[in-house]
């Protein structure tokens, strides 16, 4: 069987000369849309950002589920399929279902957000709670005190830097996805782009992609600043070279 | 030999807190890491259990807590059939302090809430959430780690602490349960000479202060006879010997067969294999 997908090399050949003319128009940057831009910027980190924290606070509980060194496999067997199927849909796909539910606007794009963050970080992080050394957990649990007790003292502080790091990477992985979710109605800065592509406005659309490119560093900055600060010193004091 | 420390001023009582007849015990049926084992630990004693690694020393700790269950044979520990899985079993769990080989510290926290963990058991669910100890109980934790030498320690990290504070934390984390039985899993194997007797002192100290019974899994021998009543002789998951020092001499209280002679012979040889 085959499929064809219509690859003809001359198509790219003879496309080649439009990146120019792309790329011309690209320098043509209309700086009078710094200020909106800023502002859809401002929206899609604060969808991000609600998309996080909310998605992280669903995700922990059901990461304290589905670790299999802390129930029977009657809870985590169930959980781990939940969260598998949340996974199935990256997040544009979600985007997409909750415009239809709630209507175009950022709350469906800081859905979607939600829902990918779940299935992202509880998976991470019940593979960060099963892989804590065995010995505080032992020598914790023969003292006889509560589940509960375990997790809040052994487990949450053995896995804290681990998700801690996640975070920060969800955080900046979120920022960037929030950014294309304009694509589908979900809010966010990426509307603006996709509008401005769609008429060829390459150089008002560089604007919108600029601003998404210096927050991508900024925030990247920011995240190495609390790694260093956070997790790496807690991992056995790593010296890092300046 | 080294004098034995405080055995003169120990009194023990007779009666055993630990028993265990005919005890075997194996970790996949075929196999037995412990074979026949008849052990009767004295309360309030200071009793050492030494062999060659392998010997099933650490399973046998394993059994006095309940986190292991013999495949033959009994285990008594205070008259209760230890299983860490039993709620009835439970209240006496938090009278065993634990310190396993590798010590089981949460390195990313203090040492102060290291310790507190010994608490626990005396703390509620919503409390001990929101790690909200009583007054009395931090005051009793900051004693320990007086008592222990760690004093001005309490808020570091523990990852940050050496070899030595490590093992009196984890010592500490044991006393704060307010315990009757400590058992440790070769705590000063690693140590080098100075700081492992500065260690063994701590615990002897807690344990004749406290009226605790030790149980100290080691596999030097010199050092097992030092500071304890008893000393089980493990070899190939078989009780060989019980030995102890009385009026400066080894004895064996096994069988009263061998002499002193005979036993470090014994045990020249089976550190030589």
């Amino acid at each position: 069987m085959s499929v064809n997908v219509d690859a003809d090399p001359r198509d790219f050949v003879e496309g080649l000369p439009n990146i120019g003319i792309m790329l011309q128009d690209i320098t043509e940057v209309d700086s009078s849309l710094f200020v909106t831009a800023f502002w859809s910027m401002l929206e899609t980190i604060e969808m991000a950002f609600i998309g996080t924290v909310v998605g992280v606070a669903i995700a922990l509980p059901l990461s304290l589920l589905s670790a299999r060194n802390l129930n029977s496999k009657f809870v985590y067997v169930p959980v781990r399929a939940l969260l598998a199927a949340i996974r199935t849909f990256p997040s544009i796909l979600w985007a997409i279902l909750f415009v239809i539910i709630v209507g175009l606007g950022p709350f469906a794009g800081v859905l979607a957000i939600i829902m990918y963050t779940v299935g992202f970080i509880a998976k991470l992080q019940y593979e960060a709670i099963e892989a804590i050394d065995a010995d505080p957990m032992d020598a914790v649990g023969a003292i006889g005190v509560s589940k509960l007790q375990l997790i809040r003292f052994v487990v949450l502080p053995e896995s804290a830097s681990h998700l801690l790091s996640q975070i920060l990477y969800i955080f900046d992985y979120n920022i960037r996805q929030t950014s294309i979710l304009g694509l589908v109605g979900a809010g966010g800065i990426g509307f603006y782009i996709i509008n401005y592509i769609k008429f060829f406005e390459y150089g008002k659309a560089a604007v919108f992609m600029l601003v998404v490119l210096a927050t991508v560093l900024i925030i990247d900055w920011v995240s190495v600043r609390i790694r260093d600060k956070y997790i790496v010193k807690s991992q056995r004091g790593m010296q890092v070279k300046s | 030999m080294q004098e034995q420390k405080g055995s003169t001023s120990k009194s023990i009582s007779t009666l055993s807190i630990v028993q265990m007849n005919d005890v075997s015990a194996s970790y996949d049926s075929k196999d037995y890491v412990l074979k026949n084992i008849r052990l009767s630990i004295p309360r309030g004693s200071n009793y050492a259990i030494v062999g060659q690694s392998g010997s099933g020393k650490s399973t046998l700790l394993r059994l006095i807590n309940g986190m292991m269950h013999p495949s033959k044979g009994k285990v008594l520990v205070d008259y209760k059939v230890p299983n860490t899985s039993d709620r009835k079993f439970k209240p006496f769990m938090h009278k065993i302090g634990y310190i396993p080989q590798n010590l089981g510290l949460i390195k990313n926290s203090t040492v102060l809430e290291n310790i507190l963990i010994g608490a626990l058991p005396r703390v509620n669910g919503f409390n001990s959430f929101f790690k909200n100890f009583s007054d009395s109980e931090i005051n009793n934790a900051k004693k320990i780690l007086k008592q222990v030498g760690l004093q001005g320690k309490a808020e570091r990290k523990v990852y940050m602490l050496s070899g030595g504070e490590k093992r009196r934390v984890a010592i500490a984390r044991a006393l704060v349960q307010k315990p009757e039985i400590i058992l440790a899993d070769e705590i000063v194997s690693e140590l080098d000479h100075v700081t492992a007797r500065e260690i063994m002192d701590v615990l002897a100290e807690a344990q004749s202060t406290m009226k605790l019974t030790a149980i100290m899994v080691h596999h030097d021998l010199q050092l097992a006879l030092e500071y304890a009543d008893r000393v089980a002789v493990i070899k190939d998951g078989e009780k060989i010997l019980e030995i102890g020092v009385e009026a400066d001499r080894i004895v064996d209280f096994q069988t009263g067969n061998y002499t002193q002679k005979e036993i470090l012979e014994m045990f020249n040889t089976e550190s030589k294999e």
